[in-house]
């Protein structure tokens, strides 16, 4: 083909400059370190990288919250554990004092002994975090959730738990509401809660009893009433006899699936309760030891509801405890899942990195190799220009 | 001898102009436009003897242009179909640009607006951390916002382009019509083509093709006939139309192409293809205003899923959340043609409906049609247009009012305007709606051992929203709300009451209960706030398929795709432009060896026609010798 020499210029000139560009190009992505400098180099990765970006951005988040999360559950934890020795030497005081060898100003100060613990619950029940915010008060973050009057110790917070976001699928409750923590406890044996009558005038005791077969009982109020001495009968809600029989001390009484020991001898007209367990919450339980320990122990029906009061502290203040260290594990387990997803978290932050650099970063050693190959022929284009370019007829022409 | 004489100095002569051709060539071997000539040598008629026909030399018969009227036209064509390739690739990667950061990009942004209500949740009384998520909405807005300012910006530029590219070929088609004429003249002088005149006007042709695409007739006098568009005339012989921007009739600050021709004109911008005009027309079209269309549908969605979420919650000071971000509304464009009164108020519904398309409005004989702008297909219209019961179709409710004419249009555009409007509603960071605005209880004294759940808002508008609610079981599977009707207990299954829900599970004792109430004083509640924190991921787009996060990472490929289509044409377009000006230089073009041979050949003819004189001046002086000797 005819080339016009115009157009052999041209067509050198253009290969020169394309080679131009492609290696300002490479230099570029060397200077940058970028693969991808803008979304139209690569649509695909590029968009690819901007999610992958988003989900690092996003699981780190996930990481400070759980940071938040570890924080407040470790202040619960350390409540949680303070609340469980202060049961635990309130529970001794309460086994002291069960001792019939006691004199009463041992007692009075037993309970002045109780008394400084049950204040000392109620401010550890009332603690605060880093952020001023009350730990166990619910969502009602701001107001004091216990307080103190004579009536005893109202619960005002909620029920309720703040739960951070610690991945995708995972929420954590980042503390526990003051209601689950202190005030929703079983009293009783969780079933139901024994009592003594107090006009009773016999020596009788009972304990708090158990369940033996959970399909027989029926919820509801029962009378355990002594006809004499030697018998018994229970009387349901409606005063219709349910089971009756002969007392023997020590033995236990069975009715509706559930069984009771009275110990002592009863009195003629002495009634013991069994009503359904509901709640009480743990200052109630103290205050009721104190009560009970401050209460005189002249007379023999005294000592046995004093006894029978004791037993029944001890109980509440056992399933207290169970309670409180229920809760304590269950905080324990969350921490070791934040743990567990924390390094889930981590392995998945390198996966996600090490994808991003793929898609993103440059191979530096095969982008330098272009470079110089770039380079190579960017030479030889010029310099095979600089030759033809001077190749003309006219040369030998004169 | 005369003979002799006289042939050889035809041939000094026809040698001569060759040499004149040849250093025209060369002096004009830079010169952009230029076809290289040729001299047209041929015998001159013989004269007759009676022994034969003897010749009487050479002569010129004219000088030739060498040029491919078919060639020429591929090189035009191959103009107009890089200079659009080149224009919409060079315009695309301006809006490429604008998206490349992907650290201050919308996806991070959308990211860090999260990750801030996200720190909102982990300590949702911290005034500090409101006051850092109201922080990243301003800077999310603000990036909204200037992704739209700067296609504003490049949509103006466009305009400016559009006027000056229609001022080129208007300063085009009348140098051509002038052109045009000196050639018919220069025929008419000489009868011969030309050739400079010609090359001069064939340049401007393809000038002329790479703003817009063009088709040529040629007339037999040189002239040549330039159409544009479908078929209109730019160029009749001497005279030229104008190329003029007209004002689009739903919007005067943007320009449609007008051909004038006389007083009339004619609107060609639906038919103008190719060339730089037609690469703007054509980005304006494609990929700048779907791209402002979709920021903008993108922007609704973000607002809808927010705003929705944080009326649903409860503040600071304990009242429900407001709007956290106001968006612009739906934009409506009565065609500067419209006879009638009419008007149309239009909202957007649902940003999940929304199509990304823009719609026209028209007043029919019967009623309203509604039809999607670009394609014109159909779409159906529910309702009757009042207040009371407006038009719905693809997520907009429109109201019509006034007395339209028949034949009236509107066009609404639903997302073109929404991140003008787009803003930060609230500055006190007590206003951030961190909290549910209710909260549940099981009554202390319960003996079963149900549990309730913390309830969600189904309807933060009810306005029984907040107000205490008791839920007793009559038996162990039925309850009473407040005291009234017996309702089915399912463990676990949803009861919903003045715009919540909560769900009862496990099994209750008869007596049970469980409140619902105002959760005033919850300050350590973060559940709106975890709630906001998931609504980007939720899919709210595109008929509830795409979340906001997704539809931004969409979008920013979809730019990336469209300028590398948009460079990828461009290159191939290139390549093909290169070869038919190859193809045409190979035969027009010229080359300075064979000017160089040519020359020899030439002057090599001529100093042997000028030793042929010299033989006849000898021969001459033997004769006369002879004749004086005699």
């Amino acid at each position: 083909m005819r080339i016009s020499t115009a157009g052999l210029h041209n067509l050198a000139l253009q290969g020169i400059t394309d080679r131009d560009a492609d290696l300002a190009k490479t230099q570029s992505q060397i200077a940058t370190g970028k693969r991808i400098q803008s979304p139209a180099d690569d649509p695909a990765a590029a968009t690819q990288a901007v999610q992958l970006d988003r989900s690092l951005s996003e699981s780190q988040q996930f990481g400070r919250n759980a940071d938040v999360a570890t924080n407040n559950l470790s202040l619960e934890e350390q409540a949680l554990a303070d609340s469980n020795d202060l049961l635990t030497s309130i529970r001794d005081l309460a086994v002291q004092a069960n001792s019939g060898a006691l004199d009463p100003g041992s007692r009075q100060a037993i309970a002045t002994q109780l008394q400084a613990q049950l204040q000392q619950l109620v401010d550890l029940a009332n603690r605060k975090n880093g952020n001023n915010e009350y730990l166990f008060s619910g969502f009602a973050t701001a107001a004091q959730p216990f307080i103190q009057s004579a009536a005893g110790v109202s619960y005002v917070g909620d029920q309720n738990v703040r739960q951070l976001q610690t991945s995708q699928t995972q929420h954590v409750s980042v503390s526990d509401s003051g209601y689950s923590v202190f005030v929703n406890i079983d009293s009783g044996n969780g079933t139901f809660v024994t009592a003594a009558n107090p006009a009773n005038t016999g020596s009788g005791t009972i304990d708090a009893g158990s369940v033996t077969d959970p399909t027989a009982w029926v919820p509801g109020t029962y009378r355990l009433q002594f006809t004499s001495g030697t018998a018994y009968q229970v009387l349901d809600s409606t005063n219709a006899v349910v089971s009756s029989g002969t007392y023997t001390p020590g033995n236990s009484i069975s009715f509706r699936g559930i069984a009771v020991n009275v110990g002592g001898q009863p009195a003629t007209g002495d009634e013991f309760t069994v009503s359904p367990s509901s709640s009480q919450d743990v200052f109630t339980t103290v205050k009721q030891l104190i009560a009970t320990v401050g209460s005189s122990t002249v007379t023999d029906a005294q000592r046995a509801q004093y006894s029978t009061r004791i037993a029944a502290s001890l109980q509440q203040l056992d399933t207290s405890l169970d309670h409180v260290n229920a809760v304590r594990s269950s905080v324990g387990a969350r921490l070791s899942t934040l743990d567990q997803t924390q390094s889930t978290r981590q392995d998945n932050e390198v996966t996600l990195q090490t994808s991003l650099s793929g898609l993103r970063d440059l191979d530096i050693a095969k982008a330098v190799t272009q470079l110089n190959l770039q380079q190579v022929g960017l030479q030889a284009a010029q310099a095979s220009y600089a030759r033809i370019a001077q190749l003309s007829l006219f040369n030998y022409l004169g | 001898m005369a003979d002799l004489l006289s042939t050889a100095v035809s041939g000094l002569q026809a040698f001569q102009r060759a040499l004149d051709t040849t250093s025209q060539n060369i002096a004009n071997v830079a010169t952009e436009g230029y076809s290289r000539q040729r001299t047209e040598i041929t015998t001159r008629p013989p004269q007759p003897f009676g022994n034969g026909w003897v010749g009487s030399g050479a002569q010129v018969d004219t000088i030739t242009r060498l040029y491919d009227n078919l060639l020429a036209a591929q090189v035009q064509s191959t103009n107009s179909s890089f200079g659009s390739a080149d224009t919409l690739a060079t315009q695309a990667a301006r809006v490429n640009n604008i998206f490349a950061d992907t650290n201050t990009g919308l996806s991070a942004s959308l990211q860090n607006f999260t990750n801030a209500l996200q720190d909102v949740a982990n300590n949702p009384s911290s005034i500090p951390s409101r006051q850092a998520l109201l922080s990243q909405a301003q800077v999310l807005n603000d990036r909204f916002k200037s992704y739209d300012t700067q296609l504003q910006q490049i949509g103006s530029d466009v305009e400016a382009q559009i006027g000056s590219e229609a001022t080129q070929i208007n300063t085009l088609g009348s140098s051509i019509a002038q052109l045009n004429k000196q050639i018919a003249a220069g025929f008419a002088q000489t009868g011969q083509p030309p050739n400079d005149l010609l090359d001069q006007r064939d340049k401007l042709l393809d000038q002329l093709s790479q703003h817009i695409d063009i088709s040529l007739s040629r007339q037999g006098d040189g002239q040549v006939n330039v159409f544009v568009g479908s078929g209109q005339a730019l160029v009749l012989a001497g005279t030229a139309a104008q190329v003029t921007t007209i004002a689009d009739p739903y919007n005067v600050a943007r320009h449609n192409i007008g051909l004038k021709s006389g007083s009339a004109t004619v609107d060609i911008t639906a038919n103008t293809t190719g060339g730089t005009l037609g690469g703007l027309l054509d980005f304006r079209g494609k990929l700048l205003d779907s791209a402002r269309d979709t920021l903008g549908q993108l922007s609704a969605g973000l607002v809808e899923a927010v705003n929705t979420q944080h009326q649903a919650g409860m503040d600071l000071n304990g009242a429900l959340g407001g709007a956290l971000f106001s968006i612009g509304g739906v934009q409506v464009q009565a065609s500067s043609s419209n006879a009638g009164s009419g008007a149309a108020a239009v909202t957007r519904t649902s940003a999940g409906a929304l199509t990304g398309e823009n719609y026209i409005l028209r007043k029919t004989a019967t009623g309203w049609d509604l039809r999607n702008a670009d394609t014109g297909v159909a779409v159906t219209l529910a309702g009757a247009g009042t207040v009371a019961s407006p038009f719905t179709a693809d997520g907009l409710s429109i109201v019509v009012s006034g007395t339209a004419s028949t034949g009236d249009n509107f066009l609404i555009l639903p997302t073109r305007a929404a991140v003008a409007g787009l803003s930060v509603a609230i500055s006190d960071p007590t206003k951030v709606a961190a909290a549910a605005p209710i909260r549940t209880a099981a009554n202390p004294a319960n003996t079963g051992s149900a549990t309730i759940s913390q309830g969600s808002v189904l309807d933060a508008t009810n306005p029984a929203l907040r107000s205490p609610v008791t839920i007793q079981f009559l038996t162990a599977s039925t309850y009473s709300i407040n005291g009234a009707g017996s309702f089915a207990y399912t463990a676990g299954g949803p009861i919903t009451a003045n715009g919540w829900q909560v769900q009862i599970d496990g099994t209750p004792a008869v007596g049970d209960q469980f409140t619902v109430s105002d959760n005033s004083g919850g300050a350590g509640d973060n559940r709106n706030a975890l709630a906001l924190a998931s609504a980007l991921s939720q899919p709210v787009l595109n008929g509830g398929t795409t979340s906001v996060n997704d539809a931004a990472s969409q979008f920013y490929g979809s730019i990336g795709i469209q300028t590398q289509q948009a460079q990828a044409t461009r290159d191939a377009q290139k390549v093909v432009n290169q070869d038919a000006v190859s193809a045409r230089d190979s035969v027009s073009g010229v080359n300075l060896d064979e000017e160089a041979a040519n020359m020899l050949r030439y002057q090599q003819a001529y100093q042997a026609a000028a030793q042929v004189i010299r033989v006849a001046s000898t021969l001459f002086d033997t004769l006369i010798s002879v004749a004086s000797r005699a």
